[in-house]
């Protein structure tokens, strides 16, 4: 039988969706090797931070219900407060998720080149870009606005309309977000406007991490500062508050909370999330075409040349093969935005870490001040150990998948496995050691921690070092992603999940080891005499155990990642 | 040059390569061809030291690929099918890469550079980032990388996929005057055309066997074939054309 022609597509625009919908269900039946664990480990900690966040929800409803009228004038701010804080993030993810969905998928050059209506093209990627941009704030609201309810012991009504609440909010920002993104790629190229875009993100991520921890919300949880809460509230109000959805979301769910419904409020959300909609498909057919026409258009990139990097890396004592090694990998990193503007969140995270260290007023404390500066020393040296494994899951551990499908360059020369093993460890190594150094140090001056336990963690740390980036380097070589699409999910994988668990056991093990042998010292140090003898050989067990395991950890994780590279049997080409 | 003797290579209870014997002497272009999954690739990408073989042996140069798989390397080039690269590095970045990592460095690598760009056609596109490079380019790209170090032997994977007309007479006098000092150059590919006018012997592949090789002519005479063209050659020897089902089908 003769099949029929093709014609423009009648299937409705959900049709569109279905790949999406198909491979997902397709990843949910394929079992990979550690699964479970993944599925354990996180699932775990998505209950875990979901239960945080509905107690924490409850707590602070409970707390100010208590206080009558000012409780509810509270309540309400707080809910417009956290709504606003939403909407900022929406838009933002909008403008990124969008430049995706509608730009830079791989999936657009077949439906472009199909009978698909430019209509349905575009409600099916605005359906996919609100999903996208904004599951995260739907996940976070349900524990949150659940524990609200269940607090004011609220009855159905409020739950169903902060089912009809949530959509229209999400989608109004996501909406504009992606009008921004098809203006920006109709001036840009888009692989500039991705770079532009993630910049600016990560500024405002790291701005936004920044101010939160200067306005110092823990001011809030003192007794005696309760009268200032409202005028803390209200410094965040302006004048065009109730202008903004996220105030008009809020006031429907107070009304909502108080048993009654605010039509006005919900109509403006639906209204303005329709129209906004409507007024985006018009913008879309108008100039969605050239957009992407845009985009596809390989432009020069414009590139720093990073001469200075060449000469410094040059200047390195090392053999031509490890220097190019180097040098390629250090390129390679500086000139993806989406990789070294990360830095840039972190440099935030380091200046309010140490900063929650300058703060810390342990003087207050009236007695055995000296004991807990020092218990906070070790508590830094665990968090530093922390910060470490963090950033070396993340930049670290995908060193050996970074190189991708161009892996078979290496694996076609006549470089040796460990030689191109160890370039990533010592480009691993020495800005982690130094970033670790820098938050051991620092935070112990500003705690005062005693001198001898100074050099002790600043010595620990570079034993924790070389053995949580050989760590990282080593289970980065046995389980590389090198078809990752985008190298923030190697991290994600088996093996970093395996490498976060090793490393905090790693990290825990050293806490007790050299807090047995520390302890010991500082017990004679405070009864002001000198170590008995079992206590100076305690203190050389303990910190000589702990160099032991380091150097076991990372002399392992090596040889193992050197061998498993020596054993790989499939490379990417 | 290059010499493989009896190599296997199995996944599981598939035997992809079954017993495969190459000697591709220097100076000769040795073409390698088979139909889609006949075991082309797998062998290719087992003498460039991608793929472990299950057994057999592989003789680069003189060097074991098994007992010497640096001096092994260092003799050869390799090109595959799809050229991935560092995107973020600029074409002549990847070249003094590429060189760096098979010991090369100093000023002999910039002019080596220079030499490898004007003879692909990328001289202009020296400082501009690989990203921003066409299918085409990045193929040639690869092959100037291919011949930076003067490698004695050069593996090919489907020289021709993604070249425009001009590209592909470029790859083709390139291979030529490669081969008249004296490279053994390994070819897989598709083209019968290409590998008719280049290659002075053919070796042809099916389900992981060697079914035949030897120059077109001596193929042809093993095929029965009166034919000029090798393509008829290459379909008796392999199994038919199908054409009558393509016919009843369209």
């Amino acid at each position: 039988m003769a099949m029929e022609r093709a014609t423009t597509s009648p299937q409705p625009f959900t049709f569109l969706l279905a790949p999406a919908l198909w491979a997902s269900r397709n990843r949910a039946r394929r079992r990979q090797r550690g699964d479970l664990t993944r599925a354990v480990i996180f699932g775990g900690i998505g209950l875990g931070v979901a239960g945080v966040l509905f107690a924490a929800s409850f707590w602070v409803t409970w707390q100010v219900t208590q206080y009558a009228d000012l409780g509810d004038y509270l309540l309400r701010l707080g809910l417009s407060w956290l709504f606003l804080t939403f909407l900022s993030f929406l838009a933002f993810s909008g403008v990124v998720t969008s430049l995706s969905t509608f730009f830079l998928s791989e999936d657009l050059r077949l439906l472009m080149a199909a009978p698909v209506a430019s209509r349905r093209l575009f409600h099916a990627r605005m359906l996919r870009t609100v999903g996208q941009a904004s599951w995260m704030v739907v996940i976070f609201l349900v524990p949150v606005l659940a524990g609200v309810g269940v607090a004011r012991c609220v009855g159905p009504a409020y739950y169903a309309i902060a089912l009809v609440t949530v959509p229209p909010f999400a989608v109004i920002p996501v909406a504009l977000g992606a009008m921004l993104t098809l203006a920006l790629v109709n001036v840009f190229p888009a692989r500039r406007a991705r770079d532009v875009l993630m910049l600016m993100g990560l500024l405002f991520a790291g701005a936004l991490v920044v101010l939160l921890r200067f306005v110092r919300p823990e001011r809030l949880l003192r007794v005696e500062s309760l009268p200032d809460v409202s005028a803390f509230f209200a410094t965040l109000q302006s004048p065009i508050t109730p202008m903004l959805p996220s105030f008009w979301a809020g006031e429907t769910l107070f009304a909502g909370l108080m048993g009654g419904l605010d039509w006005l409020h919900l109509a403006a959300l639906w209204t303005t999330a329709l129209g906004l909609v409507v007024v985006a498909r018009m913008a879309f057919g108008r100039w969605f075409f050239s957009g992407y026409s845009k985009a596809q258009e390989a432009r020069r990139a414009r590139f720093t040349k990073l001469t200075a990097v060449e000469a410094v890396v040059r200047a390195l004592p090392m053999s031509a093969v490890r220097r190019h090694l180097l040098l390629k990998d250090v390129k390679v990193f500086l000139r993806d935005v989406s990789q070294w503007s990360q830095l840039l969140l972190l440099l935030a995270l380091v200046v309010v870490y140490l900063y929650n260290f300058r703060v810390l007023d342990l003087d207050r404390i009236p007695y055995m001040t000296g004991v807990v500066k020092n218990v906070y020393g070790f508590l830094n040296l665990a968090m530093a150990g922390f910060v470490m494994a963090t950033v070396a899951v993340r930049f670290v551990f995908p060193g050996v998948s970074s190189e991708g499908a161009a892996f078979w360059i290496i694996r076609t020369s006549p470089v040796k496995l460990r030689d191109f093993l160890w370039s990533k460890f010592w480009a691993g190594l020495l800005p982690l050691m130094l970033l670790a150094l820098t938050l051991t140090i620092v935070g112990n001056r500003f705690l005062g921690v005693d001198p001898f336990l100074q050099i002790v963690t600043a010595i620990a740390v570079v034993f924790m070092s070389l053995a949580l980036v050989g760590l990282a380097t080593g289970l980065g070589a046995r389980y590389p992603r090198f078809q990752a699409e985008n190298i923030n999910q190697v991290a994600g994988s088996y093996g970093g999940v395996a490498f976060m668990i090793s490393a905090v056991l790693y990290i825990a093990t050293m806490i007790a080891l050299i807090g047995w042998g520390a302890s010991n010292y500082l017990w004679a140090q405070a009864r002001r005499r000198a170590m008995h003898g079992d206590e100076l050989t305690a203190v050389i067990i303990g910190f000589g155990l702990a160099a032991v395991v380091s150097l076991v950890v990372f002399g392992w994780s090596m040889r193992s990642g050197v061998k498993a590279l020596d054993a790989m049997d499939q490379t990417p080409a | 040059m290059i010499a493989v003797e009896n190599l296997v290579k199995r996944y599981g209870a598939f035997t992809a390569v079954d017993g495969v014997s190459l000697d591709v002497q220097p100076g000769q272009i040795h073409g390698f061809l088979g139909p889609n999954g006949a075991g082309k690739t797998t062998t290719i990408r087992m003498i460039a030291g991608l793929l472990k073989p299950t057994s057999g042996r592989i003789l680069v140069n003189g060097h074991d690929a098994d007992v010497e798989p640096e001096a092994a390397k260092a003799s050869l080039g390799f090109i595959p099918d799809r050229p991935f690269v560092y995107e973020k590095l600029t074409a002549g970045e990847f070249l003094r890469f590429h060189a760096g990592i098979y010991g090369l460095d100093g000023a002999p690598v910039a002019t080596r550079a220079k030499e490898m760009l004007e003879m692909f056609e990328l001289t202009r596109w020296e400082h501009e980032l690989i990203e921003s490079f066409s299918h085409g380019m990045k193929q040639r790209l690869v092959m100037a990388a291919a011949f930076m170090h003067r490698p004695s032997a050069v593996l090919v994977d489907e020289p021709m996929v993604g070249l425009d007309p001009r590209g592909a007479r470029l790859i083709k006098d390139v291979f030529r005057r490669m081969s008249e000092r004296g490279v053994a150059i390994l070819m897989s590919t598709h083209t019968l055309e290409v590998a008719e006018e280049m290659c002075d012997r053919i070796s042809i592949i099916l389900k992981g066997r060697i079914i035949a090789h030897g120059t077109v002519d001596e193929l042809r005479t093993l095929a029965g074939s009166e034919d000029e063209e090798l393509t008829p050659v290459f379909l008796k020897l392999t199994g038919g054309s199908g054409l009558q089902e393509i016919d009843e089908m369209v």
